[in-house]
Order: C-alpha cells, then structure tokens, then sequence
C-alpha cells in the first residue's frame, strides 16, 4: 500500500511538474507566469527616418506576437509601446526619459536615427536602462556612446550592423574582384550617417590601393546634385563612393550614367532599401554594398520570418524589419534567463543587462552573439543593385 | 493623451518625469522672448537660429578647449552674439517688413551653410560632441533665466524704450518726427534680442551632447516665428504661451498607432491663428509688413485680440 | 565647364518655375505663401500615383495633376487667407496659416501607405521615387563632350512658353488688367466694381497650378518625387530668387532663377563644393543690403 501510494504521488508530481512547462518558445518553465515584460520602442515613423521606423515596427510587433501567442517568455507576455519620435532629436531624447521614468519599461529599443541616438543612449546610460539599438550604424554608438568619460557603455547594446564593418568589407570586396585604382567620394556633409561613411570610406581605400581623387562635399537637402555629380564624372574614377541615404543615391547614380560614366558605384546602408534600388531603376544596376540581412539567407530561422512577415503584412521584409525583429528576439532571450524579479525595476534592469551580455541565439541575421563591446558579429552580405527593383548575392563573409 | 492625465494627477510626479520636456518649452520661451524683442519694436528678423549657433558653438568649444567654467562660456557665447548682431545689423535694419526676413534668413543660412560647415574647428557635418552636458539637471538654470527674463522684458516695455518701440512699429516715420531716435532703438531691440537668442544657443547646447549645425536654419525659425505669432507678439507673456502650446502640442496629440500628428498640429495651427489672429494672448495690432491695402492699424490700447 | 554651364540653366528653370508662383501672390497679395511649397510637391506626388497607382497616360495624370493643384489654390484662399482678411488679422497671420497648410498637406503624403486613410493619395511613404523609366520618351545625346537629356533639355521652352502666357494673359486680358489693378491698389479697384475677392483667388489658384506643374517637371528632370521636394532647399531658393529678380515682378523671378543657378555652379567651380549653398545666401544679401528692388522690382517706396 505504502509503495503504491509512493508511486502514485510520484506520478502526480511528475504530471504537475509536465503541465508546468508550457510549449513558449525555447521552453522553460513559468517562472514568470501572470507578469508583464514592459519594452518600449522609440522609432521614426514620421519625418525622414519614417523610411525606416515603420519597417522596425513591424518587425518587432511580429516577434511580440509570436512569443506571447505561443506562451511569452517563461509565462509572462511582452507588452511593447513603440513612440514615433517624428525624427526629431529634442523628442526622442524626451521619449527616452519619459518611458524610462514615468512608464518605467524595462528596456528601449531604437531610436531609428544615428543623430537622435547621440541624445538617447547617454541618457539611457545614465538613468541605467538597457537600451538596444536596432537600425543605427554609425560610429560611436558602441561602446562608447558619447557618456561624459568615453568609457565602454555598460546598458548600450547594438543588433545592426555597423558602418566600420561594412563599408570596408564591401570595398575589400570589390578591390578583389577588380582591382580599381582610382576613386571619387561624394558625401552629404551636414549628414551624421552620411559624414560618418566618408570617415569610413577615407579611411579604407589607402589598404586597397584606391587612390582618392576628391572629396566632393554637398549639402543634403539640395534639390538638384548635378553640378557635384559632374565635378566627380570629369574626373574619370573607376569608383564614385556613395555614403548618403534616401532620395541621394539614386539622383547620384542616375546623373553620372545620363552623363555616360560607366565605373562602379559603391555605398554603404544607404543603399540598403528597395526603395532605392526602385528608384534608380536601370541606373542602379551593379551598384554595391553590404548589408546585414538578405532575403535568401538561409540561417534556420530566416524562412520562417520571412514567411510570417508575408503573411502578417502581405509584403517583403526587408533589412530594418530583420534587425527590429531579431531586437524583440534577444532581449526576450536575455529576460528569460535573467531571473527577474518584477518588484525591483532598477535591479531586474542590471540583471537584463548581464543576460544581454551573453545572449547566444538563431536568429534571422544567423547565429547572434554580442561581442565584448556590445556590438554585432555576423555574417556580411555583399549585394547588388538589379537594376529592377531588387538585389542579387555577390558574395557572403563570414564573420572572422 | 495620458500626458494631460497625469499632470493633473500627479504633478510632481510629472515634473521628476518630464524634465527634458520642460526645459525644451523654456528654451523655447526664452527663444520666443527673443523674437518678442523685435518684432515689438516692428523689425521681422528672423535671425535667432544664427545667434543661437553662435551661443552654442561658443559656449562648447570654451568647454572642450579650455575647460572654463560653464557661466563663463555661456556669457561669452552672449557677447559674441551681441557682436555679431550689431555687424548684421548695421546693414539690414534699413529694410522694411519682408526684405529685413529675407536678408535675416540670407544671414542664418549663410552661416550655418557656408561657415559652420566648411569650418575644421566646428566639427563641421559631424557637429561638436558635449561631454559636459547635463540633461536633467539643466532645467533648474532655464527655468529661472526664463523668470528673469520675461520680467525685466515686462519691465522694459512698460519703460520709455518699449513706448519708443511701440511707437516705431505703428510708424517709423512719425516716430521720428517726435524725435525717437529711430535707427539706434531699433539697433537696440535687434542686438538684444541677438543675445537672448544666444543665450537660448548656448543653454541649449547644454542639455545635449551633441551640438548640431542642421539645428540653425530656416525650418528652426519657422519654429520661432510661429511661437510669436501664435502666441501674440503685442504682450511679453504672448510669445512664451505661443512657446508653451506649440511645445507641447505633439504630446497632446500622441495616441498610442496614430501617426497623423502633424495632420493634426497643422489644423490646429490654422483653426487657432483664424479665431485668433493676433494670438492666443493677443492685443493690439502687429503692422509689421505694411502692404497698401491692410486696415491702419488701431491704437494699441484696443480690445483684447 | 561647359557642362556645369548647362547644369546651371538647367537648375535655373527650376527655380525659375518654383519662384513664379511665389511672385505672383506676393505681388498681388503682399503675402508669402508658404503652402507653395507644398502644392510644388503635390503635383508631383499625384501625376505619380496616378501614373503609377491608377495607371493613368502621363498626358491625363499631368492634366489632373495640375487641376488639383489648382483645387488646392482654392482651398488655400478660402481657409487659410480670406478668413484672415474678413476678419482684419496682421499680414503675418497668413504666414502661419499657410505653414499649418504646408504642414497638413506633406504630412498626409508621408503618412500615405498601404492600410493608411491616404493610401488613395500616395503609397510610399516618406521614401522617395521617380516616374518609371519609359513614362516619357527621354532620349540622351553626347554632343561636343556634353551630356544634353531630354527632359532637362525641355523644362528651357516650357518655362519660357510658360512665362509668354503668363505674360500674355496679364498685360491684354480682362483678368490680367483686373490683377494689375488689384496689385496697385485694391481699394481703388473694389471702387472701379472689381471683384477683388475673385481677383484673388483666380490668382491663387493660378500660382498653385503653376507651382503643380513645376513640381511635375522637378520630378521627371531630376527622378526624385518625395513628401519632402520642395520643402528642403527649394522654398527658400524660391525666397531668394524672388528678391534677386525682384518682388512681384515675372520677369524678375525669371531672370532671378537663372541668376541664382548661375551664382551657385559659379561658386562651385571656383570655390569648391561646400560653399555652394553658402555663397548663394551671401549673394542674397548683398543684393538687399546694395539694392532691395532686385533686377526688375520697382523701387521700394514708403508706405504710409
């Protein structure tokens, strides 16, 4: 009798012990059950990074939906606010606080643009908060992110890959298929992102042998760039650098064939879009850069993304939607392994930060693990503008 | 909306929380103090945005290169405004209405485009990083200034400059024939408000850690402008609730998935400056620009607007 | 150098076009339309989606483009310039009413999206396009070294064909004589019986559809159609050829685009890229502090 009823509370232990573990995503008990991770985005969905933001959104809103659809993280659903900064810095400095303080979320995610992220990550980083930066690429967002002592940030975290990595694999690349000589760079001076790329570019070429003819330097909002376009076309490059994004690249890139160059274009993220690919249409053909995601990648998790994105949106991601995704994907990651304890904010926000330092998962971007400086290491796409609309593969880099 | 709930609710609460906030709005009053200055004494300069780079630029490259106290930088950041703004003035303050706006926004685009940009020390495109920024604790200097500076601006134009002022704007010509020494009191109200607007600059450049050159140009007084206008720029008290409103207006109207705010702001701004054309605190009229056919306007101590 | 020649007469036009509108409101009116700008962008936006949305001719997207923008002038004139009047507001109101305008107007295109309540105005939101290639014939020559581009090539004859109508229509019709009327003094021609009320809206909702048209050109010369055309560098280039060529005056804001565009390539070859901008605002204010009437204004007179 006494054995059986061993047995028996056995079996009932075991049996609780089974409905315990839901089927969430990853596994892993309910030690969260009935609570509320509370993010908060702040993205550009009007203004100039409205070319962005909204990509962004609806990637991270997908992820949200597949982690509390199939049970949250450890029990608990994610419950993100995205806030449109309008693309200005004073607001999104502003958001920062205020979600931060007043709606006392556990992390932030964005913002959208390199120029507002100068105000929000020290500011992150002073008030202690996790903050991950989904679709910002320039120079100084990691490690250090312009706090007073220029010391590594300890809450600052980046899913997008930066310009100092893909500019100069994309030129290696290049200089190894053809082996150009000479180049142009024509950048956006009054542009962070595009002022930052120039830097980039300058520095590089020297390790290639590309010798810089001129720096041509124009103001980003000027409605016609042929004049510039001409000065770099008379001077016969077999390169012309394009750092800059939205509507430049494409005048850029239309001119100089009107005018009958036929060298090759090479840029940075900018190029990154389908918009711009549509825009310069047959101009556009060749034109090169690197890009942190591309829509045949064939890392485990990329198919399924892609198939949700189609289905919850009926169109393509694209890269900013990959990394937004991915974004919701490591924090909640990091929270299940974290611990937390959802009474002590200051305390759980540490705990998430240390959880974020160790995050090893798949993701669409592929394997993502944050180096020591909190920034990405991943694999590198070099694609190429088809001149209809789209891009094709030219080579992929693995991460060293 | 939540943003109204909770000031009523909680007002500390919202305070502790909405420091960057409330600092913006007094920045922006202070810049709407600036613009008060002459559009009061009738000039249309639309010049704030140069000063303030000046302000800004001045007061951080001090702190970057000399690591002189912040009170030090931001006062030579005001008298170098100041200087400059009599070098501006000199030329432009004999053109009338919109020629004096057009030349003021020559001015500021010239600076921020041809100087600020093509300057190595500027930091150029890439603007100047602020280490010594302090964001959230700004907010206790520019509250205060702001104070001070609204009430002395009372004050001045309760005085016999502010009626010379008055005076010039209603008409410059008659002004002169009962000897208001017209050209150096209109000198006085531009360069004043050139240091106000540089003093804005420089506290600024305070709260945050970057200073931006795309800061400084025409879409910035655009902003100004319609913070005086809306406001009302017959009262000292106009500009800074035409500052208060149009600061926070995006927050009033930031609904969790709606992203027609600025539908929404620019209705606002229509429906407000049709029912109250001379402002929200308006009175008296504003014969800046003077075409043939617009009403003389009335004596300033008419109705409320 | 013969090139960057060419690119200047090209801009020139451009500017040109953009700054008529701007000049002919302020002459009649004394008031800067800062909804302009807007309307620039809108024209361009609508011949767009309705070329590519709608899959309209160019020919029929370009009439209903430019009809809108026309529709728009009178929205402008009844919302956000006779309101003021009646109700005897400063001059400078109409300032801010037209900026809120402006303000609407690109924020409903930048919001215009799959899903969104302006999806049947524009589809792609703040990104920018060009019209599909293949939606006019645009055919590039190399002559001598140069590059000559059709559509560039033709913005010289229409802006010009344009101002002859323009001019034509204001010096030898009714409409014309009434508007010169208006411009000169209002009160006498609401004296003579003028409408003066309808004077100004034919003649805003003329500028409107020229600055509709202009923003067509803009966007089949230069492949760039966006919320944001127009509103950048354009409107206050616009400022700054008005003052040049003179307030008020067509020939003036003519003569002043090719001026500027002129100035601009100028400082770009001898100065070095970066100074372009600058170099065009230094040049705009050394014309209002020598001589404030521009090329063609009349003189600058009190106004008592």
């Amino acid at each position: 009798m006494k054995r059986e009823r061993v047995i028996l509370v056995f079996l009932a232990a075991l049996v609780l012990a089974a409905c315990g573990t839901t089927s969430s995503s990853g596994g892993g008990g309910n030690a969260y059950a009935g609570k509320t991770i509370k993010l908060g985005a702040i993205l550009s969905i009007t203004g100039a990074g409205g070319v962005y933001g909204p990509q962004s959104r609806d990637g991270m809103k997908l992820a949200v939906d597949q982690i509390n659809k199939s049970g949250g993280v450890n029990g608990a659903m994610i419950d993100l606010t995205v806030n449109d900064d309008a693309s200005l810095k004073a607001q999104s400095a502003q958001l920062a606080q205020t979600m931060i303080q007043q709606d006392q979320d556990l992390a932030l995610l964005g913002p959208t643009l390199s120029n507002s992220a100068v105000g929000v990550h020290p500011l992150a980083e002073s008030l202690k908060t996790p903050i991950l930066a989904v679709s910002t690429t320039g120079i100084h967002i990691v490690p250090d992110c312009n706090y007073p002592d220029e010391t590594p940030c300890k809450y600052v975290f980046r899913d997008s890959l930066g310009e100092q990595t893909a500019i100069p694999d994309n030129i290696m690349a290049y200089a190894q298929d053809a082996h150009p000589k000479t180049g142009v760079l024509l950048v956006a001076q009054d542009d962070k992102f595009s002022s930052d790329g120039g830097t980039i570019v300058q520095k590089t070429v020297d390790q290639y042998g590309i010798q810089l003819l001129k720096v041509i330097k124009f103001s980003k909002t000027e409605a016609d760039l042929s004049p510039y376009v001409t000065q770099a076309v008379q001077l016969k490059p077999d390169v012309i650098f394009i750092t800059s994004l939205g509507a430049i690249p494409a005048k850029i890139m239309t001119e100089a064939r009107n005018e009958g160059w036929t060298g090759q274009f090479l840029g940075g993220n900018g190029f990154n879009t389908a918009t711009v690919s549509k825009q310069a249409g047959a101009a556009g053909k060749g034109a090169r850069s690197a890009s942190a995601w591309y829509i045949g990648n064939t890392f485990a998790s990329n198919a399924d993304f892609v198939n949700a994105y189609r289905a919850a949106y009926s169109k393509d991601p694209d890269q900013f939607a990959a990394q937004g995704y991915t974004g919701i994907k490591i924090i909640a990651d990091a929270a299940k392994r974290a611990n937390l304890t959802f009474t002590d904010l200051a305390g759980d926000r540490d705990k998430l930060r240390a959880a974020l330092e160790t995050v090893n998962i798949d993701t669409p971007l592929g394997p993502f693990q944050f180096t020591s400086t909190h920034d990405v290491k991943q694999t590198v796409w070099i694609i190429q503008m088809d001149g209809a609309g789209g891009f094709t593969l030219v080579h992929e880099i693995k991460p060293s | 909306m939540d943003f109204i709930l909770q000031l009523v609710t909680d007002p500390v609460a919202f305070y502790q929380t909405h420091t960057l906030l409330i600092a913006e709005i007094g920045i922006n009053s202070i810049l709407a103090s600036s613009m008060f200055v002459v559009l009061y004494s009738g000039q249309l300069s639309l010049a704030a945005p140069g000063f303030m780079a000046i302000g800004a630029y001045t007061s951080v490259l001090m702190g970057n290169y000399w690591n002189t106290p912040f009170a030090l930088n931001l006062l030579v950041g005001i008298l170098l405004a100041g200087v400059v703004g009599v070098v501006v003035g000199l030329p432009v303050l004999r053109l009338r209405g919109v020629f004096l706006a057009i030349a003021t926004i020559g001015f500021i685009e010239a600076l921020s485009l041809g100087v600020i940009l093509n300057v190595p020390i500027t930091g150029e495109g890439l603007g100047l990083k602020n280490p010594d920024a302090d964001p959230l604790g700004g907010i206790n200097i520019v509250l205060a200034s702001l104070a001070v500076i609204v009430f002395l601006l009372w004050r001045l134009t309760q005085g016999r400059l502010g009626h010379a002022w008055d005076a010039i704007r209603q008409d410059e010509l008659a002004a002169l024939s009962q000897g208001i020494p017209v050209a150096r009191y209109k000198m006085i109200a531009f360069v004043l408000s050139a240091m106000l607007a540089g003093y804005a600059g420089g506290l600024e450049s305070h709260l945050n850690f970057f200073v931006d050159p795309t800061e400084y140009g025409v879409a910035r007084t655009v902003q100004v402008l319609t913070f005086a206008v809306l406001g009302g720029s017959g009262n000292v008290l106009g500009p800074v609730v035409g500052a208060l409103f149009l600061t926070t207006l995006p927050e009033i109207v930031r609904v969790p998935n709606f992203d027609y705010r600025d539908v929404i702001a620019g209705a606002i701004l229509i429906l407000v400056i049709i029912f109250r054309p001379q402002g929200i605190v308006g009175r008296g009229g504003l014969a800046i620009i003077r075409p043939r056919w617009w009403p003389k306007s009335r004596s300033s101590a008419s109705a409320p607007g | 150098m013969g090139q960057q020649v060419l690119n200047a007469i090209f801009i020139g036009s451009i500017y040109a076009l953009f700054a008529v509108g701007y000049t002919l409101v302020f002459g009649v009116l004394d008031i800067l339309n800062l909804a302009h700008s807007a309307v620039f962008m809108l024209g361009a936006a609508i011949t767009y989606s309705l070329v590519v949305n709608y899959h309209q001719s160019f020919a029929v997207a370009c009439v209903l483009g430019i009809a809108s923008c026309a529709v728009m002038g009178l929205v402008i004139e009844y919302i956000c310039l006779r309101p003021l009047r009646r109700r005897r507001a400063p001059p400078i109101a109409a300032l801010i009413s037209t900026i809120g305008l402006a303000l609407i107007i690109v924020a409903a295109v930048e919001q215009g999206r799959q899903g969104s309540i302006f999806s049947w105005l524009w589809v792609d939101g703040a990104n920018s396009v060009s019209f599909p290639s293949g939606t006019v014939p645009n055919p590039t020559w190399h002559v001598g070294g140069l590059t000559l581009e059709a559509t560039k090539v033709a913005i010289v004859p229409v802006t010009v064909a344009l101002m002859l109508v323009l001019g034509y229509f204001i010096r030898f019709t009714q409409f014309g004589r009434g508007l010169r009327a208006v411009a000169e003094n209002p009160r006498a021609a609401s004296l003579m019986g003028l409408d003066v009320d309808r004077m100004i809206t034919l003649t805003v909702v003329l500028s409107s559809a020229l600055g509709g048209a202009a923003g067509i050109l803009f966007g089949l010369a230069i492949s760039d159609i966006s919320p944001y055309i127009g509103r950048d560098n354009l409107e206050i280039r616009g400022l700054a050829v008005i003052v040049l060529g003179g307030m008020g005056s067509i020939p003036g804001a003519v003569a002043g685009g090719y001026l500027l565009g002129a100035i601009e390539v100028l400082a770009l070859v001898v100065f070095g890229s970066n100074v372009r901008a600058g170099v065009a605002f230094a040049a705009l204010f050394l014309m209002l502090v020598l001589r404030p009437q521009g090329l063609f204004g009349a003189q600058v007179h009190e106004r008592l």
